[in-house]
């Protein structure tokens, strides 16, 4: 009798384990889906200067037809990604693109000096803030996720129940940054 | 401890700030009415919990007042505004809280406000001046870390709650004093229990509040590093902040434990010969060493600073 109640007991204590657990989750994942649409937010805000941006040299350079042509292409890219492994590939190019475009817009005092250029680019210096700011959240979310997942005994149930990691959104260049290891 | 469970014991904590307070108010009230008349203990203890309400839902106001913080304008340091956007962001703050300013050329910061959808970050003139990019990003993340582990509200609490006791010691205080000891029932006993009552309730509710901020520190700096990736940006922030020595003009002891440091200034003084008890912040060479060890650098030591002073 005894040994039955104690695996009534155990059995009660398990389910209320696995609520918890499954609930962190659920929430965890969430969480990350927040953190990805917030860095979306960004990239659109990005994407709908970069018309203007084009614009306003093409003022001045009209014949960099180059130059326009992979900004377009990198802004579609961006604009049309719906997974972290497209969004990270089109923020590459994306980053080489402007690149080749403040380069050319350098050559062109006239242009740099203009009123409506240097609004434009402190814009797109703000929105790069912002997007990786929204980056930085969405990676520490994402680091606990699938810690989370990995580590026992969470591990037990998370494959189980379909959670699966998520993709970090990284860039190459942000090693040291990134690696600051924070115990709370 | 992970963020969560930290917003979870800031939920408890803010249970159990509001049900000791509660207790105090309700020991306030029958030592009164044992003393004196059950009918003034009544109107004292209503009194103070409405007091205590309506500051609770007006404490961001109410604190703005008291600090001489004013909300930026749109145009108005727009660089800090910009900042305080991106590290709200990296938070995962819903909304950014709007920055408060204090014309003040002593350099501090403070968030107040009963919950995030209320809150603001008030920084001083003076730490706009005296920090780059690097070292404001890090402060700012502090305070947003307080309002996003609901630090903010226990925070206002405590302010609140530390008020309320003030104004009821003063109360018994002066019916102790002045009331009529011809009707007082317990007579020489009576006065001498409310006069300690009124003394001592004031002392306990200072360190409570004093202790519940403390830790509160540590575990911003931890999240500020979180959010900005840059411990050394908070540790050059902090150790400016070591280096100057210009108190605040507008502050009380009851917004002193908002501050990213105390305003006060008296972490060498006198009370630090008290253990530390009543500070309100920990010693800022104990949290510039726990975010050195963070993120792996050292801060070169402040000319002429003895090193054995800890």
């Amino acid at each position: 009798m005894i040994v039955v109640w104690i695996l009534v007991i155990l059995l009660v204590l398990a389910a209320i384990w696995l609520m918890f657990a499954y609930n962190r989750l659920v929430r965890l994942r969430n969480e990350a889906a927040q953190g990805f649409s917030s860095i979306d937010i960004q990239l659109k805000r990005r994407a709908d200067l970069i018309p203007n941006l084009v614009e306003s040299v093409k003022a001045y350079a009209a014949h960099e037809k180059g130059v326009f042509e992979e900004v377009a292409e990198a802004r579609a890219k961006s604009i049309d990604a719906e997974s972290v492994g497209d969004a990270v590939a089109a923020e590459r190019a994306m980053r080489g693109a402007l690149g080749r475009l403040f380069a050319v817009a350098e050559a062109y005092p006239q242009l740099r000096a203009s009123e409506n250029f240097q609004q434009l680019s402190e814009e797109l210096t703000d929105t790069e803030d912002k997007i990786a700011a929204a980056r930085r959240y969405y990676n520490n979310v994402v680091q606990r996720y699938n810690t989370a997942q990995q580590t026992f005994p969470t591990a037990l149930i998370a494959g189980a129940f379909g959670f699966t990691p998520r993709e970090f959104f990284e860039l190459e260049d942000e090693g040291d940054r990134a690696a600051v290891k924070v115990e709370l | 401890m992970t963020l969560q469970e930290q917003i979870r014991s800031n939920r408890r904590r803010s249970i159990l700030v509001v049900g000791g307070f509660l207790l105090l108010i309700l020991a306030f009230v029958l030592i009164i009415g044992g003393a004196y008349s059950p009918g003034v203990a009544g109107v004292i203890g209503i009194i103070a919990i409405s007091y205590g309400l309506i500051s609770y839902f007006a404490s961001g106001r109410i604190i703005a007042a008291a600090s001489g913080a004013r909300p930026a304008g749109p145009d108005e340091m727009r660089e800090v505004q910009r900042i305080l956007e991106n590290v709200s962001i990296a938070a995962g703050l819903a909304r950014t809280p709007p920055l408060y300013i204090i014309d003040d050329k002593s350099p501090n910061a403070f968030a107040a406000g009963r919950d995030p959808e209320h809150a603001y970050v008030a920084v001083t003139t003076g730490i706009v001046e005296l920090m780059d990019r690097r070292e404001l990003e890090g402060v700012l993340a502090h305070e947003i870390s307080h309002v996003r582990n609901r630090d903010v509200r226990l925070m206002s609490l405590a302010a609140v709650m530390v008020g309320v006791i003030a104004l009821a010691a003063d109360m018994l205080m002066r019916i102790t004093i002045w009331g009529g000891d011809e009707d007082s029932r317990l007579g020489v006993i009576g006065v001498v229990v409310g006069l300690m009552a009124a003394v001592l309730a004031p002392i306990g509710a200072a360190l409570l509040q004093m202790a519940l901020s403390r830790q509160r520190e540590y575990l911003a700096d931890a999240s500020a590093v979180e959010i900005t990736g840059d411990a050394e940006g908070l540790a050059r922030a902090l150790a400016d902040l070591r280096d100057d020595k210009r108190p605040l003009q507008k502050v009380t002891r009851a917004t002193a434990h908002l501050y990213i440091e105390s305003p006060l200034r008296d972490h060498k003084g006198l009370r630090s010969s008290l253990g530390g008890m009543f500070d309100t912040h920990p010693p800022l060479e104990e949290r510039i060493a726990r975010l050195e060890q963070m993120g792996g650098f050292k801060l070169p030591q402040p000319a002429g600073a003895p090193s054995s002073s800890m």
